[in-house]
């Protein structure tokens, strides 16, 4: 029987423009803080493997070999260390792998950071360079970009299922009002729905950005970094630790055509739906077990179709869902209670991993007033690469 | 003495993949056939043919994007899903004033020097 696999540190930089910093500084920062988290700072050149997260650092910071600037920064030589990119899945990934490491016996603590710096170039680049992911010849050569295929998503969900404008915003105002409470967040502000859909003003306020999504629609870019320690706990070394650990009770992923045109339904998100029931076989659970989500909201569309894929609401219900306010904080069933991509930002290397240390503050009942799930038991995340062509998903459990 | 008729504009074409073996088509190409699994060596092209995906199409979806990337200087392009006769899906630019989705489009293929490097083929669906 493979390990068990717990978290017992989580550290995060807040999440915004950190772009005067470089990356392996704002990961070590990271980093840093989940060894403290852990008492485990001493005893770092004890950790048997570390693997980092980044997308594009080549692209946005001409840099390359970041696992191996992070390991010197901490002063964590000759602790092996390797690099997982996956697009914007890469941090899910790399906790995927290091629950794999410590499951197969060959390590019993890892420590997994994930990190990006996206604001070193200007907008019009980082959009460019996110769009790389794409197929070369036959989208991004065409000149299509993330927000096209999400504009595009959109417009096909709205065709089928009803969907409004207005509803895409009430989704964002319930973001907003997690991330604003949220320390770690790149924007800490509410927005209201007179503001973004109902005011005279929303047409300038919240403007188009791709047809139907507006800016209200999608995330901010983002820098920042997340880390988390793992530690395998059926091992004597499991003992070591400050933190009570939270348990990692499934992890999977799984992928879908790198081209959206090849889908045979293009509204059926695959990689998500199959990495979801991965994850709740292995953990022995369903849908209804699960007390909030953390979901890959890069565009809000993308909440309201990955809380379908996962089983939380029927097929082009969900947006049904928000308007009742189920997906609120004290809602029935709490979505993107950190404020999500929308809200607390989309460093892409950075974002699977802090998706899970939102799930273990919820876990641990660290989360900040106002915000803090009541008695959660189960914390699902799901980290969406590509426009879902690799998606992981990881749950956690407070045992 | 030349002949300049032998350089007569070549109009650009996208090509699209048929497994001489089973018959199932693709665009773009997999280096394996997910029917009957057969390889397609890129180079030679052996056991696979090619033929120019163009023309009648249908709009399945489409987007006006506003912040384009670098290297674009138009306020927006209008982009779209379209669904061939034969089956085949493609994205591409869509130039129509009032797109909808399901309307009849005509997929032509331009090439576009918008980006810094050698010029790429475009689908424009008109």
């Amino acid at each position: 029987m493979a390990a068990r696999v717990g978290i017992v540190g989580i550290g995060h930089t807040r999440f915004g423009n950190s772009s005067e910093y470089d990356l392996a500084d704002v990961m070590a920062y990271a980093a840093t803080d989940a060894l403290q988290d852990a008492g485990y700072l001493a005893q770092r050149k004890e950790i048997d493997q570390v693997f980092v997260a980044n997308m594009a650092s080549g692209m946005f910071c001409h840099q390359s070999a970041v696992a191996s600037a992070l390991i010197s920064r901490m002063d964590m030589e000759p602790v092996p260390a390797e690099l997982i990119e996956n697009g914007p899945a890469s941090g899910a990934s790399a906790v995927k792998i290091g629950y794999m490491a410590i499951a197969s016996g060959m390590a019993d603590v890892v420590l997994v950071v994930g990190g990006e710096i996206m604001r070193k170039v200007n907008g019009w680049s980082a959009t460019d360079i996110v769009a790389t992911m794409l197929d070369t010849d036959t989208e991004y050569n065409m000149g299509l970009t993330l927000p096209g295929f999400g504009g595009m998503f959109t417009r096909l969900y709205m065709e089928k299922y009803g969907l409004t404008e207005r509803d895409l915003a009430l989704v964002a105002v319930k973001s907003h009002d997690n991330g604003a409470r949220n320390k770690y967040a790149h924007v800490q502000a509410t927005c209201t729905i007179e503001a973004i859909a109902d005011g005279p003003e929303a047409d300038v306020v919240n403007n188009y950005i791709a047809e139907p999504l507006r800016m209200y629609s999608t995330c901010p870019v983002s820098d920042g970094a997340a880390a988390l320690l793992l530690v395998n706990m059926d091992s004597p070394r499991a003992k070591q630790f400050a933190k009570k650990p939270v348990r990692i009770a499934g992890v999977a992923s799984a992928t879908d055509t790198h081209c959206v045109h090849n889908r045979k339904d293009p509204l059926q998100l695959n990689a998500v739906r199959i990495a979801g029931e991965k994850a709740y076989k292995m953990a022995g659970l369903g849908p209804k077990d699960i007390s909030f989500a953390e979901l890959h909201d890069a565009f809000v569309i993308l909440e309201l179709a990955i809380s379908e894929e996962l089983g939380f609401f029927e097929r082009g219900k969900s947006f049904l869902a928000v308007r009742k306010g189920e997906t609120r904080i004290d809602g029935r069933f709490p979505i993107n209670t950190s404020g999500g991509l929308k809200s607390k930002g989309h460093p892409v290397g950075a974002t699977g991993v802090s998706q899970v240390v939102e799930l273990v503050r919820q876990l641990r009942g660290e989360a900040e007033e106002g915000r803090q799930v009541k008695d959660p038991k189960y914390g699902m995340s799901v980290n969406f690469g590509g426009f879902g062509n690799n998606v992981a998903a990881v749950i956690c459990a407070k045992d | 003495m030349i002949d300049f008729s032998m350089y007569d504009f070549q109009a650009p074409k996208i090509s699209a993949y048929r497994c001489d073996t089973c018959g199932a088509i693709y665009y773009p190409a997999p280096m394996i056939c997910g029917k009957c699994n057969k390889r397609r060596d890129p180079v030679t092209g052996k056991s696979w043919s090619t033929f120019d995906l163009e023309g009648p199409c249908t709009l399945l979806t489409w987007t006006r994007v506003w912040n384009l990337p670098e290297g674009y200087t138009k306020k927006f392009l209008q982009f779209g899903i379209v669904q061939f006769e034969n089956g085949l899906r493609a994205s591409g630019r869509v130039e129509v004033e009032e797109p909808k989705t399901g309307m009849k489009l005509a997929a032509t293929v331009e090439e576009s020097d918008e980006r810094p490097g050698k010029p790429v083929k475009i689908f424009v669906f008109k």
